[in-house]
């Protein structure tokens, strides 16, 4: 049998595993909109701990991650230190959060935003703006497919073909199955994700070069350059301490923020669930070093990728791995894609069928959830076909989509733990968050110490939500009653 | 321990870890060398960093749960 049959084999029967597992997953749902955005609130936590896990970490920090590590060295670091800054909130954030979703009945992020600060057209913008950072993370996603299964059948495959079998498959099981698809899949993959970069992050440098640190030693005698922060910028030259700092700021926020991930406190059995989740996360965290560890080793092979994102697959390929080892890596890759792209797809048709539409046309129940299916195939299709364009810069345009939604943070902390916040505060703030840093991500050579846009919009947007809520009149006692249950008197 | 201890310990923590991992807090630490593990100390720095969160985050729990029973019981 030819090698790419078998490594196409061992594909198929991956992707079939996920197809039934995201079939079954749903037969146990509730008919309503709390069962397929918010699963019912049932999910224990090991599916919140692989759910979490790899959710966070998609086909960027698979596919991404070495070949950052590979071409810009120690800027690659970024990723690893941000995680856990951007989850350990989530401690004392997830249960309340939770806590007010059971009581008040939110199951999206703008319902508890609104829910505080009530205006139509707040909940509108939240989101839109969700689904302007939504549908370029999806295109990754969806593109990082395509690439890793052409990559390792010779071409075989096209990009079009895999990228269609393996988002055609996420998008049956999201429209079955709803967010208990998501969760069961999702640990599935996750649990393949963590194996297969720790198997080869530590497999490959010891067949190259006998060992982690024999390869560290030869890095450091024939390209230090690479081993020290803040590493080399995309094109090479040496990067700067503020562009790497703000970054690890901003991706912290915006991980913290992301609504895909923030309405996953929704669906934990019970709080202690939820901060058991937060607890364990930096352990799947560390799989990033494997990842890492694979993107160094090609830093010394005396043959270069066509482009650094492909740093995983080219080496896969041109080290003599068994096929059964090839497959494998695919099949890790094809989580790290997919068990984020069905979160992104499922909670932008939830958000934008929940925040958008829903709050100027009334609908019943089963009609909301059928526009959501409708949306999930419509934003899959979107994406799809921008996945195709070969001229997108879809890393910038990631990097874009941290700057909106690392934006929504002060309007949750206000929520959550400002009683003095108003509705006009936090609509201004929002916005002007929001044009600050449209304004620098056009105009990047403006940009102080090469802060990222997302960071210069937070300087300017919280200033603004205190000055006008200070400025307009307190919400009524009774209104911040439902928020703010009575402090013990202890 | 109390909860506010246990609260301001975490959080500092946490507070600490984003001024190790960026400017300026990161540059005594951007060096090769001592290698530990067989990694760059660049590389085993903030890994450091997010290995601790675990025991950190863990001893918080522990006073919180404490806390919490104590208080339905």
């Amino acid at each position: 049998m030819e090698r790419w049959v078998f490594i196409t084999g061992i594909i198929v029967v991956y992707l079939a595993a996920t197809l039934v597992i995201g079939l079954l997953a749903g037969r146990k749902a509730t008919h309503s909109v709390a069962g397929y955005v918010a699963g019912d609130r049932s999910f224990g936590l090991l599916v919140m701990y692989f759910v979490t896990g790899a959710t966070v970490f998609s086909s960027f920090a698979f596919l991404g991650g070495p070949g950052w590590a590979y071409s810009r060295g120690a800027a690659a670091f970024y990723i690893l230190a941000y995680g856990v800054l951007g989850m350990a909130p989530f401690y004392w954030m997830g249960p309340r959060i939770a806590e007010l979703g059971r009581r008040l009945g939110h199951v999206t992020q703008a319902q508890m935003i609104t829910g505080r600060f009530p205006s139509r057209a707040l909940s509108a913008l939240i989101a839109l703006m969700s689904l302007i950072a939504f549908v370029p993370y999806v295109t990754i996603q969806i593109r990082g497919a395509g690439i890793v299964i052409e990559a390792v059948t010779d071409g075989h495959i096209p990009l079009w073909l895999g990228a269609l079998v393996a988002y055609g498959i996420v998008i049956v099981y999201v429209l079955v199955s709803g967010v208990l698809a998501v969760g069961w899949t999702n640990t599935f993959q996750g649990i393949f994700m963590v194996v297969i970069a720790w198997a080869l992050g530590l497999y490959l440098p010891w067949k190259m070069y006998g060992g982690i640190g024999p390869m560290f030693e030869q890095i450091a005698a024939a390209r230090p350059e690479l081993l020290v922060q803040p590493g080399l910028d995309a094109a090479g030259a040496p990067w700067s301490w503020g562009a790497y700092s703000t970054l690890i700021l901003v991706s912290a926020v915006g991980l913290m923020m992301w609504p895909h991930l923030f309405m996953k406190a929704y669906t934990a059995k019970d709080d202690q669930t939820l901060r058991r989740t937060v607890i364990l996360f930096p352990t799947f965290q560390l799989f990033l070093i494997p990842v890492f560890l694979i993107g160094f080793a090609g830093v010394l092979l005396p043959v270069a990728p066509p482009d650094p994102d492909s740093i995983l697959p080219f080496m896969i390929l041109n080290t003599d791995l068994p096929a059964l080892v090839v497959g494998l890596f695919c099949a890790g890759a094809l989580s790290a894609s997919m068990s984020t792209g069905d979160a992104l797809l499922h909670a932008s048709a939830s958000v934008v069928v929940e925040d958008g539409v829903n709050q100027f046309v009334r609908l019943d129940d089963r009609t909301q959830r059928i526009l959501m299916r409708v949306l999930v195939l419509v934003t899959g299709a979107t994406a799809y076909f921008m996945a195709l364009d070969p001229g997108a810069s879809l890393v910038q345009l990631l990097a874009t989509a941290y700057g909106v939604v690392s934006q929504f943070a002060p309007p949750v902390l206000a929520a959550l733990y400002w009683r003095r916040a108003t509705t006009a505060g936090v609509v201004s703030g929002l916005v002007a968050g929001w044009v600050t840093a449209g304004f620098f991500y056009f105009n990047p050579g403006l940009k102080p110490f090469e802060m990222h846009e997302g960071i210069l919009g937070l300087l300017v947007q919280v200033p603004v939500l205190v000055a006008v809520s200070l400025a307009t009149r307190k919400q009524s006692q009774e209104h911040l009653g439902a928020f703010f249950p009575a402090r013990r008197a202890s | 321990m109390t909860l506010r201890t246990a609260r301001f310990l975490a959080g500092a923590y946490l507070i600490l870890m984003a001024v190790a991992v960026t400017w300026p807090g990161m540059v005594p630490f951007a060096r090769i060398r001592p290698m530990v593990l067989g990694l760059p100390f660049s590389f085993f720095w903030p890994a450091a960093w997010i290995a601790m969160a675990v025991p950190v985050l863990y001893g918080l729990d522990r006073v919180e749960r404490r806390h919490r029973d104590g208080e339905e019981g």
